[in-house]
């Protein structure tokens, strides 16, 4: 016995579809075009804005804010906004800036997959005559120096911001108490920024750090460590976490043990979803970078390169301390 | 006489293949707890395995699921963005829709069952690899996700604390349940027609058909089942971390598949054990925390997992020819 599923025939669907799906491509990529032929008249400035990966709550709120200040600042240049789909995909990213340098845009602002390896192709688009400002995650000194490019790093300071919370941590624990670490994803910029920051904190007040781990930045793996952690080291009293994400995944680790409120959980970058746990207390810190302004700040100061035409310096923005009983949360 | 003897000739090889199926992965465990409990101070605890016990529910459904899936020659590579996914709807649900958590659990099951009858449905219409349709699938769900939830992890707060808090023997609902689950699905691949069904499509999938079984509704069925599993996993993670991410999940696809392979479920079809792939999640999750309770460095911790997968899998081959040899 067999079983027909009538409808269209087996062959002219996938051709069917295949049509579609080219036909969906092509209109896409057109609706991408940057300029029409209508604005090429006006010497309005193209920024193009290379980011990481979009599927992370940060660089999509990094994203939208530069949208939102490209619309109130519509005369005064255009935005191409291009992100990878994840945050190691580093060869797309450098596909994307030699894209840009064909477009011939008149700035790059890139957050960089990676701190050495987008150093040449960014060189490339300076040498092309674009004014290039980095942001987010800092080109290694090293490469900047062997390629002898000076492009200007537009940022917070990651390790600043961690001894920040790492020092207002320590106000509620006495000097010798175990703390533990989780580290960002291990060749990430601004988690080893945070890890250093973090230990900086510790290391003044005299915690003993007992372990510093990676959690990949995502909650479930700070989880599991969190609990083995907890298990292994009764004496624990803190985890300092380098995100919010992995912070979560302390909290219920901490709760399934059942010391919730023994120790004491801190992370990084204030994501909506701690708020609660900011007000209730079981999240004691966390730093605010103002990620809908940080690609702002690196086309504004872009668009001051293109003015000025002078020689670039690094810029530091703020980052903000949010304490447990802590401001309203943000819209 | 002749007759009694082929049938204890037959209970000795199935005690045989019984000991060979769960004596090795008991003993790999073992080992695995003995190098942790000297090598750290508390492993060795009450409290390090209730962890582990609680930590592991949505691991052993997944795996469950994906062992059907293997013992018929199939694939499921979106387990870990279907997990997002339906992690996304419940967490979306809870925190803009404020539905009640009924309502939002059952949404999640059914957007868990949507990705599997998908899954079984396109690979079966147009005869296509699962490979490539769960392939797919992997990307559409981890979209939908973002999507759903404009890439911001969604705070539920206690909405599904009673969930993760009931315990009973010092062992929480999650656990039982996923126990449940592996008992269930052993039992009916053992004892009735339709795990019967299973083996024989992943053995010779031709020859069922050509002895009058329709193997596509089966096999719809096991994709659905793994969605289903997937999506109660989903309802479990969302419940512990009291918030869903766009981002849960990846990668699981593949833990999954790693445990279920420790298990010694064949990648080509045909062989496998719903309680092996139990004791498979057992050896990486015993991994995982003994790891992090020693404090080993990150590329220790890759070393280690990843040899002990290919050590597990090199043992199987033995085990599975021991266990076929005549004694």
């Amino acid at each position: 016995m067999t079983i027909r599923i009538s409808g269209l025939g087996g062959a002219s669907l996938p051709r069917l579809a295949g049509g579609a799906i080219l036909a969906a491509v092509w209109i896409l990529a057109s609706g991408c075009q940057p300029a029409g032929p209508s604005e090429r008249a006006e010497p309005k400035p193209r920024v193009a804005l290379i980011m990481k990966s979009l599927a992370n709550e940060f660089f999509l709120t990094m994203e939208n804010g530069a949208r939102a200040h490209q619309r109130a600042h519509a005369d005064q240049y255009d935005l191409l906004a291009n992100g990878i789909k994840d945050e190691l995909d580093v060869s797309k990213q450098i596909d994307l800036v030699e894209q840009m340098i064909a477009q011939k845009v008149d700035a790059i602002v890139i957050a960089p997959a990676d701190s050495k390896a987008l150093v040449a192709v960014a060189k490339k688009a300076q040498d092309a005559g674009i004014a290039v400002v980095n942001i987010d995650n800092q080109f290694d000194a090293q490469v900047l120096a062997d390629k002898q490019a000076r492009i200007p790093f537009v940022g917070p300071d990651n390790r600043k911001g961690a001894r920040r919370v790492g020092e207002h941590l320590a106000k509620h624990l006495r000097s010798g108490d175990a703390v533990a670490i989780l580290e960002g994803a291990p060749n990430a910029f601004n988690g080893i920024q945070r890890r250093l920051g973090f230990e900086d904190a510790m290391k003044a007040a005299g915690m003993n750090i007992i372990s510093s781990q990676s959690g990949y930045w995502e909650t479930d793996k700070a989880n599991q460590v969190v609990a083995a952690l907890a298990g292994e080291h009764p004496e624990l009293k803190a985890v300092l976490c380098a995100n919010d994400s992995m912070a979560l995944g302390a909290v219920a680790a901490l709760r399934a043990a059942g010391k919730a409120g023994q120790v004491r959980v801190v992370g990084y970058d204030n994501i909506s979803a701690v708020q609660n746990l900011l007000r209730e207390g079981r999240i004691l810190a966390t730093a605010d970078q103002h990620a809908d302004q940080l690609a702002v700040f690196g086309i504004e100061y872009a668009l001051e390169m293109l003015r000025t035409r002078g020689t670039p310096a690094d810029r530091e923005t703020p980052v903000d301390l949010v304490t447990a009983p802590g401001p309203s949360p943000q819209p | 006489m002749n007759d009694t003897a082929s049938h204890a000739h037959g209970r000795i090889a199935a005690g045989r293949r019984w000991l060979a199926d769960y004596l090795g992965l008991g003993l790999a465990l073992a080992l695995l707890v003995l190098v942790f409990s000297l090598s750290t101070r508390h492993f060795f605890s009450l409290t390090t395995f209730q962890t582990i016990a609680n930590q592991i529910p949505s691991a052993i459904l997944i795996a469950t699921g994906m062992t059907y899936v293997l013992l018929i020659a199939g694939i499921d590579l979106s387990v870990g963005s279907v997990l997002g996914l339906c992690t996304a709807v419940v967490g979306v649900g809870l925190a803009q829709g404020h539905w009640p958590a009924p309502l939002a659990i059952l949404a999640g099951l059914a957007a868990g069952l949507a990705a599997g009858a998908f899954n079984g449905l396109v690979s079966i219409r147009w005869n296509l690899p699962p490979f490539i349709v769960t392939l797919g699938m992997l990307e559409i769900a981890r979209g939908g996700a973002h999507f759903l939830t404009r890439s911001q992890t969604q705070y539920v707060g206690s909405a599904l604390a009673p969930i993760v808090e009931t315990h009973l023997l010092g062992l929480s609902l999650p656990f039982l349940l996923a126990l449940a689950v592996v008992l269930g699905s052993q039992w009916i691949l053992t004892r009735t027609v339709f795990g019967r069904y299973l083996v024989a499509i992943g053995t010779n999938e031709e020859a069922v058909r050509l002895s009058g079984i329709d193997p596509r509704p089966i096999k719809i069925a096991v994709y659905l089942y793994s969605g289903l599993l997937v999506a109660l996993a989903a309802v479990i993670d969302t419940a512990r971390f009291e918030s869903a991410n766009p981002n849960a999940g990846s990668g699981f696809e593949l833990q999954a598949i790693a445990a279920v392979v420790i298990g010694g479920t064949s990648l080509m079809g045909g062989r496998g054990s719903v309680v092996s792939s139990f004791f498979g999640v057992l050896i990486i999750a015993v991994l995982n925390t003994g790891l992090a309770a020693v404090g080993a460095r990150d590329e220790t911790k890759r070393l280690v997992t990843g040899l002990v997968i290919v050590a597990a899998v090199i043992v199987d081959q033995y085990r599975h020819r021991w266990s076929q040899t005549k004694p």
